[in-house]
C-alpha cells in the first residue's frame, strides 16, 4: 500500500500581533514546523502502517509538500518520525498560489510519487484555515474524499473505515480506495523520532522538484494559475468602546445580573 | 541610621491572622504556627524589622515562594518574614570576560527571571548606568540563562539559595551555590555582611568575618568531611572555603538573604531530550553509567521507573488533564531520560550516534527512544516529565481522604557513582520485603533518586518512615548524602544526626550563634531548638564563670 | 510572465513595504524596493506604499465573462429534509448581490427521492426565483461528491456568474469540489461579500491573518465565483416575512434536473452518533468562555457553575486546551469553534486575536477581565475590569439567589 501525506509548513506561533505605530503585521513565529494538523495526518498514516505490519504487509509512506528550500528540514524530520520517503516541490514559479494553484501542484507531485491509494492531510492549516485543499484534490486526482477525520478504523483490500465529523454528528464512514482523508487535529499527537529515525533520516533523500520536473503546467500553478487575488487588505475597525461596568466586585456583579437579564 | 529609621514607620510588622492561613505551610504539607508576619519590600524594611524582633529574640522564620519540600519555610512561632514582595530584579553587570551577572532580590520567582532573559527585557525602574549598559549589550550578545532548573519553577531564587536547590540539570550545571556570584545577608541583629565569591576566604577551618556595622564574627568551621556527591545535608565546609558557600543551603538559619547577584551562562545552540526505554531497570543502570563516561553533552540524566510509568499509563487513559501525554511503548519496564545540550547540529547527532550505540550495549534498543528536537516534542517531554511527580501527589491526595495520617514520602538521598547499583539494590530489596507500594524516579546521572512510598495506610506509612531511616544509615555507609537536593529543613533533622553524628550537629549549632547569638532565625531547622537552647546556656554559664574567675 | 512590479520612478524607498510584509518578499536597496523570492503576492506591500509605486502583474485570460448570469445558493437540507437556516441567510443577501446584478437568484436543491415540494416552497418563498433540484436516493444521505458532480454539470450547462454555499461541514466538503472540477476560485468564510459597482466583481472579504486583517478577494478571470459564508454571518439578511406562495405560482419555478446515471457514491455513511460538545458550543444561546486568566484549574468548577446558573454552555481558549483543563471541542476561536451565541461571557480572556476572530459573532459580549489594557476590551460591549474569580464569586451568588427555587 502506498499512502501520500501531505505537509505544509507554517510559523511555530500563530499568534500574530499588530505593530500599533505602522499599523502592520509583526510576526514573531520563530522556526516554521508542520502544520500540527498535517502532523496528526502522519502519524495516522503511521498507526496504519504499524497495523498492516502486523499482518505482514508493507506500507509506503511518501511525504509531499510545496514550500520554500528550507522545508526540507521538515520533511527530513517526517523521515525521521516514520516517513519513507519525501518530495518537496520547490520552484519560484509556484509563489503565489492559491488553492487551485497548489492543488495542481501537489497533484503533480502525487503523480511523480506514483498513484496511491490513500492520500492523507490535515483538515485545515493553522495560517489558512481554508480546510479546501484535501476536498481539491480529491476532485483533481477523481479520488474518493472524506474530511475531518477523527480515527481510521480499518483500511483493507479497496475499502477504507474512518469516523469522521460532519454536520450531523460523529459518523461512521467507509469510502473507496483510492481516497483522500482530511484529519482532525485531535485524532492522535504525532510521535516522536527515534534515534534510530533521527540518524537514518540524517541520511535519506528528500528529493527536491522544480515545477517543469514534475510536469506541472505553468499556466495552472503559482499566481498565473490562481483565479483568485487579494485586491485590498486593510484593517478591521473597532466598535465604539463599550460600557464600562465600575465599582467594587459586589457592585459589578449586581449591575451584570441587571445587563444579562436586559440583553438576554 | 536615620536614613533606615525613617523606612521604620512604612514596614507593618502584622498580628498573623486566619487570612494568613496560607503563610503557615509549604509545599512539605507540614503546618506550623506564628503570632505576626510581615511583607517587606527593599533590605532596609527587613533590617528594620528584624532590629525591631531582635530586643525580645522573637523567633523569626524566613520564606519565600514555599515552594521547599522540607518545611524549612514552615514557622515555629514568633514572626514570619515573608519576601515574597521583594521581587525586583535590581540590575545587571557584565564582567571582562563578556559573561552576564544580574543582581535580585531574594523573591525574583525563577520562572519570572526565565521570561525576563528569554526575552531581554526588564523593568530597568531605579537601574544604575552599568546596568543599563548590559542590558544594552545583552540585546545583542547570545541568549543568556539562568541554569539551575529545580523542576518547581515557581520557586523564589532567595530560597534556592537558601537551600541550594538543584535538579535535573545540576548533573553538569551543578548546584545553585555556584551560580551565586555575591550575596548580601541580613542578621539577626540588622547588621549586614556583604559577601563576594572570591573576597572572603576561610584559613583552614577558621573563618573571619566584618559587617558593613564594623562587627567582627569570628567563626570555628566545624570538623566533618562532606560527601563526594550531590549533597544539600547542613552546611557546606571544607578547608579553605569561601565564605559566601556557608550562607548558600544554611536553609534560613544565618541570616535572611536581601539580594543575590547570579552568574548566567549563554543558553546552549542546540539542546535535544532523548527519553530511552528500557525492559530491565539493570540495564537501565549500566546505561546510566555508560552515559556518564561517554556523553561528553550530557546536561541531565533522569530515570523514571516502572512504577511511574504505570502511574503515568493510568493518568492518560483516566485523566482528561493527561490525555495528551506520549504514550510509553507497551512492555518497556522503565526510562533514562538525557538532556543534551551541544554547540551544534551536528555535535548532537554524533553524541545521539554514541547515545544509540551505548543504549544498545546496554541491552536497550535505538528504536525504543524518543527524541524531542523541536519545541513542541520538548514541551511534550517536559509535560511528561512533570506529569510523574504531579500524578504521585493526586495519588496521594486520594489516600488521604480515607486515611489523613497519610502523606507524601519521598527520599532524597544521593551516592558516590560506583554505588549506584548498590543503592538501587537496597531500595528494591527492602521495599519488597516491607511489602510497601512505592514509584521511584528523578536525577539518576547524580545517583539521587526520589523514592516515593506510596503508603495504602498509616501503618505502611509509619512502615516507610522507618525505610528511611535505615537508609539514611546504609547511605551515610555508603559515603553519601541524606539530603540532596530539598534541604534539611525541619523534616529530615534525624538524617542529618544519623550522616554527620551529634558533635557536628553541636559544631554546626555554634555556627549559627556565631552569625544569630540569639538563636531567633529558621528555629527547627537543621537541628533542635532543644540543642540550640542547651548550647546558649552552656555559653552563658561559661561566661558567667568567667566572670566569676575574673572577679576573684 | 506575472509578478510584482516596482515602479523605479514612483518608489522613494521608503520602505514601508518591508514594515508591512509578513513573508520577507520585499527588500530596500539602493532607495529602490526590490521583490524576494520569498514573496507571495499577497498585496500588502501595495496597501503599504504611499506612492503606490507597487502593483502585481497578471498574466488575464481573455475569456468571454459576459455569458455567465444569475446567482446560485446552494440549499443544504438536514436529515429530515429541512432546508438549512444558512441557506435562507445566503438567499437574502444573494437578493441584495442580484438587484444590483440585475439578475434572477437560483437555489440548488439536492434531496432524497421522497420530496414533499416544502423545501422548495420555502425557498422560492424566501427570494428564490427558481430552484433546481434532484430527487434521488443517493443523495441520502448528502454525498459531497455526488453533489459536486450534479451541481458541475449545471453550471457547465447554466454558466452562473456566482454560486454561494454556506460554511457547514458539508459545504466546507462540497464547494472545493465544484471549484476544482469548474477551475475557478473559491474563497472560504466571508464574512462580507459586495458587488462592485464599476466592475461588477464579487467583492468577497475574509479575515486574514487570524482577523487582525481583513482581505477583500476577487476571481476577476473565472467563473462562476463562488464563496462559503458560516452560517449566522448574514443572519440578518434572511427573508423575515415570506411571502406566501400558491402551488401554481411554484410550478414553473421548480425544475427538476436529474443526477448522472452513472454516478455511484463512493462514500458509505454506516453510522452516526448525534453531535456532541462542539456543536452546542456553536449553536448556543449563552455562552461562557473562560481563559488563563482564571488562574488555576481549580477554579474550573466555578465556572461551570456560572455557566449552569446562566444556562450557558462552557467554552475557553486555546491556551486552556494546551494545557489539557478543558477537550479541544471547548476551544472557541478561529482554530476552534466560531461561536455566534445572543451572550457571551467572556472571563479572564486576555482575547488573543485568533479567539476575537472567532467570537465575533456574538450578539453580547460582557467581559470579566484583571487586566484594563487587555484586547477583549476593545471588542467587549460591557467592560469589567477587576479580580475575575471575585467577580464570578459575586456574580454566581446573585444569580442562584435569583433564581426560583423549584
Amino acid at each position: 500500500m502506498h499512502i501520500v501525506v501531505c505537509v505544509k509548513a507554517v510559523p511555530a506561533s500563530t499568534e500574530v500581533k499588530m505593530d500599533p505605530v505602522t499599523n502592520t503585521i509583526v510576526r514573531d513565529g520563530g522556526d516554521a514546523v508542520v502544520n500540527p494538523f498535517d502532523a496528526t495526518a502522519l502519524e495516522l498514516a503511521l498507526r496504519l502502517r504499524e497495523k498492516r505490519r502486523a499482518a505482514g504487509e508493507d506500507t509506503r509512506i511518501s511525504v509531499l509538500s510545496m514550500g520554500i528550500p528550507a522545508t526540507e528540514r521538515l520533511l527530513r524530520d517526517c523521515i525521521a518520525r516514520g516517513a519513507t520517503d519525501a518530495l518537496l516541490l520547490s520552484d519560484r514559479a509556484f509563489a503565489g498560489a492559491d488553492t487551485l494553484a497548489t492543488t495542481h501542484a501537489l497533484t503533480c507531485g502525487i503523480r511523480e510519487l506514483g498513484m496511491p491509494d490513500l492520500v492523507l492531510c490535515g483538515k485545515m492549516a493553522v495560517d489558512g484555515d481554508t480546510a479546501q485543499i484535501g476536498p481539491e484534490l480529491a476532485g483533481a486526482l477523481d479520488m474518493a474524499c472524506v474530511t475531518d477525520v477523527r480515527a481510521l478504523v480499518a483500511c483493507e483490500h479497496d475499502a477504507v473505515t474512518v469516523y469522521a465529523g460532519g454536520d450531523a454528528g460523529v459518523s461512521l464512514i467507509e469510502a473507496t480506495l483510492p481516497c483522500v482523508l482530511t484529519v482532525a487535529k485531535e485524532a492522535a499527537t504525532l510521535r516522536m523520532p527515534s534515534i534510530a529515525g533521527v540518524l537514518a533520516a540524517e541520511h535519506a533523500a528528500v528529493d527536491v522538484r522544480g515545477a517543469a520536473e514534475v510536469g506541472a503546467d505553468a499556466a495552472r500553478i503559482g499566481l498565473s494559475g490562481s483565479p483568485t487575488q487579494v485586491v485590498r487588505s486593510f484593517v478591521p475597525e473597532q466598535q465604539a468602546a463599550g460600557v464600562e461596568v465600575s465599582g467594587d466586585t459586589t457592585a459589578q456583579a449586581k449591575q451584570l445580573v441587571r445587563i444579562i437579564e436586559e440583553v438576554a | 541610621m536615620a536614613a533606615i529609621d525613617e523606612h521604620a514607620g512604612t514596614v507593618r510588622i502584622v498580628p498573623l491572622t486566619h487570612e494568613h492561613d496560607d503563610y503557615l505551610h509549604d509545599e512539605s504539607r507540614s503546618r506550623g504556627e506564628a503570632e505576626s508576619i510581615s511583607f517587606p519590600t527593599t533590605e532596609d524594611e527587613v533590617r528594620s524589622i528584624l532590629r525591631s524582633l531582635h530586643a525580645a529574640a522573637t523567633p523569626i522564620t524566613v520564606q519565600g515562594a514555599r515552594t521547599g519540600l522540607a518545611a524549612g519555610a514552615v514557622p515555629h512561632g514568633g514572626h514570619v518574614l515573608n519576601l515574597s514582595r521583594m521581587n525586583r530584579v535590581l540590575g545587571m553587570r557584565r564582567d571582562d570576560a563578556g559573561a552576564f551577572f544580574v543582581r535580585v532580590q531574594p523573591g525574583v520567582i525563577l520562572s519570572e527571571l526565565r521570561k525576563n532573559l528569554h526575552a531581554r527585557s526588564f523593568g530597568t525602574e531605579g537601574w544604575d548606568d552599568v546596568s543599563l549598559q548590559a542590558l544594552h549589550a545583552l540585546a545583542d550578545a547570545p541568549e543568556q540563562i539562568f541554569p539551575t532548573d529545580p523542576t518547581e519553577a515557581s520557586a523564589c531564587l532567595g530560597g534556592m539559595a537558601a537551600c541550594n536547590a538543584s535538579g535535573a540539570r545540576s548533573y553538569t550545571h551543578g548546584a545553585m551555590r555556584q551560580h551565586v556570584s555575591a550575596l548580601r545577608l541580613v542578621l539577626a541583629s540588622g547588621d549586614v555582611l556583604a559577601l563576594h565569591r572570591g573576597g572572603e576566604r576561610a584559613h583552614g577551618r577558621h573563618l573571619s568575618l566584618t559587617t558593613e556595622g564594623g562587627q567582627t564574627l569570628e567563626i570555628e568551621l566545624p570538623t566533618y568531611v562532606m560527601p563526594a556527591c550531590k549533597n544539600a545535608s547542613g552546611y557546606f565546609v571544607e578547608d579553605g572555603m569561601d565564605a559566601i558557600d556557608l550562607v548558600i543551603g544554611s536553609d534560613g538559619t544565618l541570616g535572611v538573604i536581601s539580594e543575590l547577584e547570579l552568574a548566567l551562562v549563554p543558553a546552549p545552540a542546540v539542546t535535544w531530550d532523548v527519553s530511552c526505554f528500557f525492559t530491565a531497570e539493570h540495564d537501565a543502570l549500566d546505561a546510566t553509567e555508560a552515559m556518564r563516561s561517554e556523553l561528553g553533552c550530557a546536561a541531565a540524566i533522569e530515570y523514571f521507573d516502572g512504577a511511574a510509568l504505570d502511574i503515568l499509563r493510568r493518568q492518560r487513559t483516566e485523566s482528561t488533564a493527561f490525555s495528551s501525554l506520549a504514550e510509553p511503548p507497551a512492555d518497556v519496564a522503565c526510562c533514562v531520560y538525557v538532556e543534551l545540550q551541544c554547540a551544534s547540529e551536528d555535535e548532537a547527532l554524533a553524541e545521539l550516534t554514541r547515545l544509540g550505540a551505548l543504549v544498545e550495549r546496554a541491552g536497550g534498543s535505538a528504536e525504543h527512544t524518543w527524541v524531542a528536537r523541536t519545541e513542541l516534542d520538548r514541551e511534550a517531554l517536559t509535560f511528561f516529565r512533570h506529569a510523574v511527580p504531579e500524578s504521585v501527589n493526586m495519588l496521594i491526595d486520594e489516600r488521604r481522604r480515607t486515611d489523613p495520617a497519610i502523606t507524601k514520602l519521598g527520599s532524597d538521598m544521593a551516592v558516590p557513582n560506583e554505588r549506584l547499583h548498590e543503592v538501587m539494590d537496597l531500595y528494591r530489596t527492602t521495599i519488597a520485603k516491607a511489602g510497601l507500594e512505592a514509584a521511584a524516579w528523578g536525577h539518576i546521572g547524580n545517583n539521587h533518586l526520589h523514592v516515593n512510598i506510596l503508603p495504602r495506610s498509616a501503618a505502611e506509612y509509619a512502615a516507610g518512615k522507618e525505610l528511611f531511616a535505615r537508609w539514611a544509615h546504609a547511605v551515610t555507609a555508603m559515603g553519601g548524602a541524606v539530603s540532596a537536593e530539598h534541604g534539611v529543613g525541619k523534616l529530615k533533622r534525624d538524617f542529618l544526626e544519623i550522616m554527620y553524628g551529634r558533635q557536628a550537629l553541636a559544631e554546626m549549632a555554634r555556627v549559627k550563634l556565631a552569625f544569630d547569638p540569639c538563636g531567633q532565625l529558621g528555629r527547627g531547622n537543621l537541628f533542635g531548638e532543644e540543642l540550640l537552647d542547651a548550647l546558649r546556656q552552656a555559653e552563658a554559664s561559661a561566661l558567667d564563670d568567667n566572670a566569676e574567675k575574673g572577679g576573684a | 510572465m506575472a509578478g510584482l512590479r516596482v515602479d523605479e520612478t514612483r518608489c522613494i524607498g521608503c520602505a514601508r513595504c518591508v514594515r508591512a510584509c509578513a513573508h520577507g518578499g520585499i527588500k530596500v536597496e539602493h532607495r529602490l524596493a526590490h521583490p524576494t523570492d520569498a514573496c507571495v503576492f499577497c498585496g500588502a506591500c501595495i496597501d503599504a506604499c504611499p506612492v503606490d509605486a507597487i502593483s502585481i502583474e497578471r498574466d488575464e485570460a481573455a475569456a468571454d465573462l459576459s455569458v455567465y448570469r444569475d446567482i446560485w445558493v446552494f440549499a443544504q437540507v438536514d436529515k429530515g429534509g429541512a432546508v438549512l437556516p444558512v441557506a435562507f441567510e445566503l438567499l437574502g443577501r444573494a437578493r441584495a448581490l442580484a438587484a444590483q446584478r440585475a439578475c434572477a437568484v437560483v437555489a440548488l436543491l439536492p434531496q432524497g427521492p421522497n420530496g414533499t415540494g416544502a423545501p422548495e416552497r420555502e425557498l422560492i418563498a424566501c427570494g428564490a426565483d427558481r430552484v433546481l433540484t434532484v430527487h434521488d436516493a443517493r443523495m441520502v444521505p448528502l454525498d459531497a461528491e455526488m453533489c459536486a458532480g450534479w451541481i458541475c454539470g449545471l453550471a457547465q450547462q447554466l454558466k452562473p456568474e456566482i454560486i454561494l454555499y454556506g460554511a457547514t461541514a458539508f459545504g466546507r466538503e462540497l464547494a472545493p469540489m465544484v471549484a476544482v472540477r469548474l477551475e475557478t476560485g473559491l474563497t472560504a468564510d466571508c464574512t462580507r461579500l459586495e458587488i462592485d459597482e464599476a466592475t461588477g466583481l464579487l467583492q468577497q472579504t475574509r479575515p486574514a491573518f487570524g482577523g487582525n486583517l481583513m482581505a477583500t478577494i476577487e476571481c476577476p478571470a473565472r467563473r462562476p465565483q463562488m464563496a462559503t459564508v458560516r452560517p449566522g454571518v448574514f443572519a440578518g439578511d434572511a427573508c423575515a416575512c415570506p411571502v406566501t406562495v400558491s402551488d401554481d405560482a411554484v410550478k414553473d419555478k421548480i425544475v427538476t434536473c436529474p443526477l448522472d446515471a452513472s454516478a455511484r457514491p463512493r462514500v458509505r455513511v454506516l453510522a452516526t452518533e448525534p453531535a456532541q460538545q462542539g456543536a452546542s458550543i456553536a449553536q448556543a444561546k449563552r455562552l461562557v468562555v473562560v481563559g488563563r486568566g482564571i488562574g488555576s484549574k481549580k477554579h474550573l468548577p466555578l465556572m461551570q457553575r456560572i455557566a449552569r446558573a446562566l444556562d450557558a454552555e462552557l467554552g475557553c481558549t486555546r491556551p486552556l486546551v494546551e494545557a489539557g483543563w478543558l477537550e479541544y471541542p471547548h476551544q472557541v476561536g478561529q482554530t476552534g469553534v466560531s461561536v455566534a451565541p445572543e451572550l457571551l461571557v467572556s472571563i479572564g480572556v486576555s482575547g488573543a486575536i485568533q479567539h476575537l476572530a472567532g467570537i465575533s459573532g456574538a450578539k453580547t459580549i460582557i467581559a470579566i477581565n484583571e487586566d484594563a489594557q487587555a484586547p477583549i476590551f476593545g471588542i467587549a460591549h460591557y467592560q469589567v475590569v477587576g479580580d475575575a474569580i471575585e467577580i464570578v464569586n459575586n456574580l454566581v451568588r446573585e444569580l442562584e439567589s435569583a433564581a426560583p427555587r423549584l
